[in-house]
């Protein structure tokens, strides 16, 4: 029997494979020949020892357990003397582990509150009893078996708990609406299309608490009556998919999905159906059309999804939100829910703060929180000493809010009379750097792409609003083209089918009634203030420069000359407004004008 | 009480709608008891007096830099601006044009066009007029009245004269208006 | 009933009326340009929007369920500021030529709509981009570039014709009408049926056959009825200059403005030499004669010949005039070979299977057009009487099921639920295996307790699989209102015994009942049911006849037929146009062709419908009706004006709607 006083174990994952792992044990063992060490040290194959992406070709040596990364054919011989033959590890080949970190949600910051969030990043969401220890499944068998469907209803509409989805319609009193029609089968729907740009609640608690949702949607059932759900799921979220589709599986293998729940008669069937890229399909009539295998465009109401929604039956559509939250409000009480938030407006909701604060990621905070608490103590202020500009909430149906609404509470209704609106909670914060009219065009390039088609105000209202904010930013608008916006906004807005129509406008609006004077300096002026909108502005080099030649030799489209020690000159013709050189100056000798 | 003095000119147009001007027949010689008809591309004054008019008539859609000044000219010379048939209207035929593009139609007029041989070019000039896409009279000026029709019926041209030469604005509508 | 008022008016509707109707059963105007009164509404273009008291935005009227105690507002200067708006958007989203195109001038809605808001100019230019113009039909064409994505085209290829080929593709501003998975429309599953462009606001589907040969206002509009088949749809016939320009469907008309492509166009593509003078055979030779002399042989060679002629008349020819046909031939002239083209193929055995039993076994086509399980048996719908399988197919996607029944291929075996291939000729075994398994799994809507033939005998008999006949058996017995479909495969070949079973299993699943008639035969070409009525449903027999009579009138000669009268001394054709028949003819005598005479049509569902002639008939060319009376007068017969009663002397298939 051979004893041999090292292993290499050389990892042989197809993937390293690809990268010489073959190679590399080839080389060891001839390095180990040729230094005469072959009958004290094996080398053997063995299967994935790290990331392959990361670590790749990678080999492990016992008994020392040392791990080293990114071999190649060529470090053998230099790995082979240092550490077998002068007993050295060789640190530089050593593999380098990170640490995981959550950088969208990390410990709870102050002034949070974490409800629909509790479970995320806690447990493990493949593992349905990891789910059942944090007291999952045990609102659903509290409201089968002790409460009647009527006092489920109640327990909710007593909670305030309003449609988390954007409406901020109470969720309790539209259960009760499709429950009281007379039909059947009745069906429920999970809005997860989550399409805001800038919104990740939804799919944060999908990935991490899937449970928390097939839950709620249980209970919302039983309190409807219907028979059959559908969780209405995005594909750009393939994990949340994923993770779903396991939740239900496991749900039903606990017998929480099925017929006969709990023995108690009531039965419940979930699936995951997947949009295909469309925003327009999280409006809930175009949802439904998308279940049902058509083409995703909304459907005039009346008739309300209540009355005939999947299949011409009575549906009840909530957002993800207002499912999770729900086991919750059964098993703590509707009193504990309505003790926090204000009076109108009651609970916690999640939301994702995006653009140019310092803590950006997922919060869940009761409502009545200010504006200003949210962005400063929150949000930990705007990042790089800038200027707070304006917070946009809503999404891109939602207005800017401005600095005399910073005390504003995040309410449904304060947010509405302000001009804005709650949406589904994503709050993007601009700092003075941003250009206002980009913004508003920046949103309407997303509806636009977004807009069905169905209704002639949105499908050519929105080009047509389009096309006149980017000859603004262009600087060819004239001030004629500023009265036919407000006429188009105003017109989009009162006729559009659906909700994208009827809202698309308002971050124009809302940019146009609070920075006025930006869209009139592009206009009157050809003057982009902040700086942003290429067309406005130019690059110059100021005296401070020191001909170092950094700049030239970075521009992209060598616009820039200049000798060694010389004042640069940039060609204002040829230049493209990358920005390069500015960030590449060492002496901040590169103004941007406008 | 002086006259009213109307006046007309054309850019990017066939003169159709100035023919059909002349087809409201023995009615002109009511129009000019009525106002004062001063330039107009088929009489002697080829320019709206620089005292200014009171009506101006365009006929063409804007098809280059010289159109653009002839409109410009009489907007700035008259007090009510009437857009005259379908060219001045909407853009009219000329602008099937944009559907191509300027320089695709310049290069199959002076270069590929049949009658040339192989030195065809096209023109360069900065004292010939810069072509540009071409553009109903409102893009360039503003107007205050349209008269559309490819051509508009003389009755419907007698009655805008006549109501424009005895002080009212003309309704176009019902039995005036078409397009076609 | 509902109570809302409107603009200031209370008025009363139906329960489930859209605001929209309700107001235009009120004589209230509302500009519309996507909603169409035959199809379901839409709600797209956003035209029709009202100010409803107590909603945030106005609504589109097309689509609103009347409610009670509703307010609405259709006048207010905001609502005709938005019409004015959105009627410049739609302006601006294409390119808007008015100048050329073959509607401008009234027939185009859009325009009318923008004159009716007093339009003088567009706000907003068009694109100046160029949209895809597909020429690649042979009947239509179709122009992006004067498409407002209304979406009537979409459906109506999908409500009236259920052919589904029409679609969109791309959304928002990109949203383009496509066919098929955006193929040429000359390569799609297009059938031609021409709803589309019936149906079109605009100039953007073209009918290749009737652009630019004159608007609306300078055509003559004749309500009619369509002789291509027994079907009878109603048409309307729009004529200038005594030229028929086009053919549409009669929304007031039980077929509701669907057509098929025959009906549409098939008289369009008319290219035979039209024959306006009457001619006779001197010396072998054909040449052009006189009426009077035309009428003087006739009549001799008649007369000498009385009883020994074998008379043959198209079942396109009207009622009045076939009634005549059999008047004069048969019973004033005593002969016994006087039939129709059809020779009584499509109608004969049941035409005797209802007379024998005292019972007209046959619903009308609403039974078809309302039924959720067809059973289509030896008829290939979709080749013959085209729209009766666009009845089936536009209720398809509501769950309606097709069986279809055929050994050989059949143009619906695509779209079938099942398709059930029997050996050739055994239809009855296959009506048998139906009825065995409708028994046997429990299933019959009487109490019948035992089927007349085992399952496992008509099985075999057919050559169909159990599994196969069990499937449908469950399908036509689960179905709330079946119906069974039959036409010349089952006519022409087979026997009484065939109609006992097919009737059998019409009431053993309920499709017949004590209220209800659920089988239906469609028969041959248009006067098909008035022939077998007449009794002119025998074979053509010539042999040992001196003289063939052949009022073919505008219909076409089969080889068979001509080879059939090789032999005959004395042949006498009555025809609208030049063929072999008249070729072969001794006597020709040229008469009008169907929509150049007024007269009766009596469909497949017993509907007699009048039809008034479109056209003036050319000089020298007589009416097949005159003709024929002005024979019997020569001839000293006199006919029996009471075609009515003719009708109903025997006991019809279908119940006959006088």
């Amino acid at each position: 029997m051979k004893f041999f006083r090292s292993h290499v174990l050389v990892s042989v994952d197809p993937d390293c494979v690809a990268q010489g792992a073959h190679q590399i044990v080839d080389a060891l063992n001839d390095e180990l020949v040729a230094q005469g060490l072959i009958d004290e040290i094996q080398v053997l194959e063995t299967s994935r020892l790290g990331d392959p992406a990361r670590f790749g070709p990678d080999l492990v040596v016992y008994p020392e357990n040392v791990h080293y990364a990114n071999v190649t054919v060529d470090d053998v011989p230099f790995l082979v003397e240092e550490h077998f033959l002068k007993g050295r590890v060789v640190e530089k080949f050593r593999a380098k582990e990170t640490v995981v970190t959550d950088d969208e949600l990390g410990a709870p910051k102050a002034k949070e509150v974490r409800i629909v969030l509790r479970n995320c990043g806690k447990i493990d969401p493949h593992n349905i009893e990891e789910y059942i220890a944090e007291d999952g499944y045990q609102a659903l068998a509290k409201a089968l078996t002790s409460m009647t469907p009527d006092e489920v209803i109640d327990e909710v509409l007593r909670s305030g708990l309003r449609g988390r989805g954007g409406a901020g319609f109470p969720a309790a009193k539209k259960w009760k609406l499709c429950r009281d029609v007379p039909d059947n089968p009745k069906y429920l729907t999970c809005n997860a299309d989550e399409g805001d740009p800038g919104a990740f609640m939804n799919r944060r608690v999908l990935e991490s608490d899937p449970h928390s949702v097939v839950e709620g949607m249980i209970i919302a059932a039983y309190a409807t009556g219907a028979s059959m759900g559908y969780v209405y799921c995005r594909a750009e979220y393939p994990i949340a998919v994923a993770n779903l589709n396991i939740a239900i599986e496991q749900a039903r293998e606990f017998g929480f999905l099925g017929n006969d729940i709990f023995g108690t008669g009531f039965s419940f069937e979930l699936e995951v159906r997947m949009g295909a890229g469309a925003f327009v399909c999280g409006e809930e009539t175009a949802l439904i059309a998308s279940i049902e295998g058509k083409r995703g465009e909304p459907r005039p109401r009346p008739p309300f999804p209540a009355v005939s929604g999947v299949w011409g039956k009575p549906t009840n559509n909530n957002n993800v939100e207002t499912y999770a939250v729900t086991p919750q409000i059964l098993l703590k009480g509707a009193d504990w829910y309505a003790s926090m938030g204000t009076e109108k407006s009651k609970g916690t909701k999640t939301f994702a703060i995006a653009g140019d604060v310092v803590n950006t990621g997922l919060i869940e905070v009761p409502f009545g929180l200010s504006l200003r608490e949210v962005i400063f103590d929150v949000g930990g202020g705007i990042k790089d000493g800038k200027q707070f500009k304006a917070i946009q909430t809503g999404g891109p149906m939602g207005g800017c809010l401005v600095a005399e609404h910073l005390d504003l509470p995040l309410d449904y209704k304060a947010l509405t009379k302000a001009g804005s609106m709650m949406g589904s909670g994503g709050l993007i914060i601009m700092d003075d750097e941003t250009c206002m009219v980009d913004i508003a065009r920046f949103f309407m390039e997303f509806t636009q792409e977004e807009s069905c088609g169905k209704c002639t105000p949105c499908r050519v209202g929105t080009r047509r609003i389009l096309d006149i904010l980017e000859k603004i930013c262009e600087g060819k608008g004239t001030l004629a083209d500023i009265d036919r916006l407000e006429m188009l906004c105003e017109e989009v807005m009162k006729n559009s089918l659906c909700g994208l129509g009827q809202g698309a406008p308002n971050p124009v609006v809302s940019t146009l009634k609070h920075f006025r004077e930006e869209y009139i300096a592009h206009v009157v002026e050809k003057r982009c203030p902040a700086k942003v909108c290429k067309a406005l502005i130019s690059y110059q080099i100021e005296p401070a420069c020191t001909g170092c030649m950094v700049c030239a030799r970075n521009c992209p489209v060598e616009a820039i000359t200049g000798e060694r020690r010389q004042l640069h000159v940039i060609d204002d013709e040829t230049c493209i407004r990358c920005g390069i050189c500015a960030q590449v100056c060492n002496f901040n000798a590169v103004a941007v004008l406008s | 009480m002086t006259k009213p003095k109307i006046s007309s000119d054309w850019m990017a147009g066939c003169s159709g709608c100035h023919m059909s001007l002349l087809d409201i027949d023995e009615r002109l010689l009511e129009i000019a008891e009525l106002a004062d008809i001063r330039a107009t591309p088929i009489t002697d004054l080829k320019e709206p007096d620089e005292s200014g008019v009171d009506v101006g008539i365009l006929e063409g859609g804007v098809n280059n830099s010289s159109n653009e000044e002839v409109a410009h000219r009489m907007r700035s010379r008259c007090k009510i601006l009437v857009a005259f048939g379908d060219c001045a209207v909407f853009g009219g035929v000329p602008a099937l044009r944009n559907m191509c593009g300027t320089q695709e139609a310049l290069q199959r007029a002076y270069v590929d066009i049949e009658s040339n041989d192989d030195s065809g070019k096209i023109p360069s000039d900065p004292e010939l007029a810069v072509m540009s896409n071409v553009r109903a009279l409102h893009e360039v000026v503003p107007v205050d009245l349209h008269v559309p029709g490819c051509p508009p019926d003389p009755d419907v041209i007698y009655y805008v004269l006549k109501e424009l030469a005895e002080g009212r604005m003309p309704e176009i509508k019902d039995e005036n208006l078409h397009w076609h | 009933m509902i109570n809302l008022t409107i603009n200031g008016k209370q008025i009363e509707v139906e329960e489930g009326t859209t605001v929209l109707n309700a107001a235009r059963q009120n004589d209230i105007k509302i500009p519309t340009l996507c909603d169409h009164p035959n199809l379901t509404p839409y709600g797209g273009c956003r035209l029709c929007v009202v100010e409803v008291k107590g909603m945030r935005v106005p609504i589109a009227s097309c689509t609103l369920p009347a409610s009670n105690g509703m307010v609405i507002e259709t006048e207010t200067d905001s609502l005709k500021k938005s019409r004015s708006t959105i009627l410049s958007l739609l302006f601006s989203e294409r390119n808007h030529f008015c100048p050329f195109c073959q509607v401008s001038g009234g027939d185009c809605e859009l325009q009318n709509s923008a004159y009716d808001e007093h339009m003088t100019h567009w706000e907003m230019q068009p694109q100046w981009t160029n949209f895809p113009v597909d020429t690649s039909h042979s009947r239509f064409i179709l122009d992006n570039n004067r498409c407002i994505l209304c979406r009537r085209c979409i459906r109506a290829c999908a409500e009236m014709s259920g052919n589904f080929t029409l679609g969109v593709e791309e959304r928002g501003s990109a949203t383009i009408v496509v066919a098929d998975t955006n193929v040429p429309l000359g390569e799609s599953t297009c059938v031609s049926c021409g709803s589309c462009v019936q149906v079109c606001p605009t100039g953007a589907l073209i009918d290749r056959s009737s652009a630019y040969l004159g608007h609306d206002k300078n055509m003559t509009v004749t309500r009619s009825v369509c002789r291509g088949c027994s079907l009878g749809c109603g048409i309307m016939i729009h004529t200038r200059d005594n030229r028929i320009v086009k053919i549409t469907g009669d929304y007031e008309n039980r077929n509701v403005g669907t057509l098929c492509e025959t009906g549409r166009y098939k008289t369009l593509d008319e290219k035979r030499v039209r024959l306006t003078t009457p001619m006779k055979r001197v010396a072998g030779q054909l040449t052009a004669t006189s009426w009077e002399d035309a009428l003087t042989t006739l009549a001799s060679n008649l007369t000498s010949n009385k009883n020994s002629i074998a008379a043959l008349a198209s079942t396109r020819l009207t009622v009045e005039s076939m009634a005549a046909f059999k008047s004069l031939f048969a019973d004033g002239l005593g002969n016994d070979v006087v039939t129709s083209i059809e020779e009584g193929r499509p109608t004969a055995l049941q035409a005797k299977y209802a007379e024998a039993n005292g019972e007209s076994i046959e619903g009308k086509l609403d039974t078809l057009r309302t039924s959720d399980c067809v059973l289509l048996v030896g008829a290939d719908l979709s080749e013959t009487h085209e729209v009766a399988s666009f009845y089936i197919k536009r209720n398809m996607p509501k769950g309606t099921r097709l069986i279809v029944v055929d050994p050989s291929e059949n143009g619906m075996d695509d779209l079938a639920n099942l398709n059930l291939k029997p050996k050739t000729g055994t239809d009855e075994a296959v009506f048998d295996a139906l009825e065995a398994a409708i028994v046997k799994e429990g299933l019959a809507r009487t109490d019948v307790k035992k089927s007349k033939v085992a399952l496992d005998v008509a099985i075999n008999a057919c050559g169909l699989t159990e599994e196969d006949v069990v499937d449908a058996a469950r399908m036509l017995a689960e179905a709330v209102a079946p119906v069974i479909v039959y036409g010349k495969g089952i006519s022409a070949f087979g026997g009484e015994a065939v109609m006992d079973a097919m009737v059998r299993v019409a009431k053993l699943t309920g499709a017949s009942d004590s209220e209800r008639r659920g089988i239906l035969s469609v028969k041959g070409e248009a006067n098909s049911l008035a022939a077998a009525q007449l009794k002119m449903d025998v074979p053509f027999e010539v042999k040992n006849r001196k003289v063939a009579y052949v009022a073919v009138g505008d219909d076409y000669v089969t080889k068979r037929l001509l080879k059939a009268l090789e032999d005959v001394p004395f042949v006498v054709a009555q025809a609208s146009y030049e063929s072999a028949l008249t070729d072969r003819a001794d006597l020709v005598l040229p008469v009008n062709i169907w929509a150049e005479e007024a007269g009766h049509a009596l469909n497949t569902e017993g509907r007699l419908q009048f039809a008034e002639a479109a056209l003036t008939r050319p000089e020298g060319v007589r009416s097949n009706f005159d003709l024929l009376n002005e024979v019997a007068k020569l001839l000293n017969v006199k006919l029996n004006e009471d075609w009515r009663t003719a009708l109903t002397a025997r006991t019809s298939v279908v119940e006959i709607e006088m």
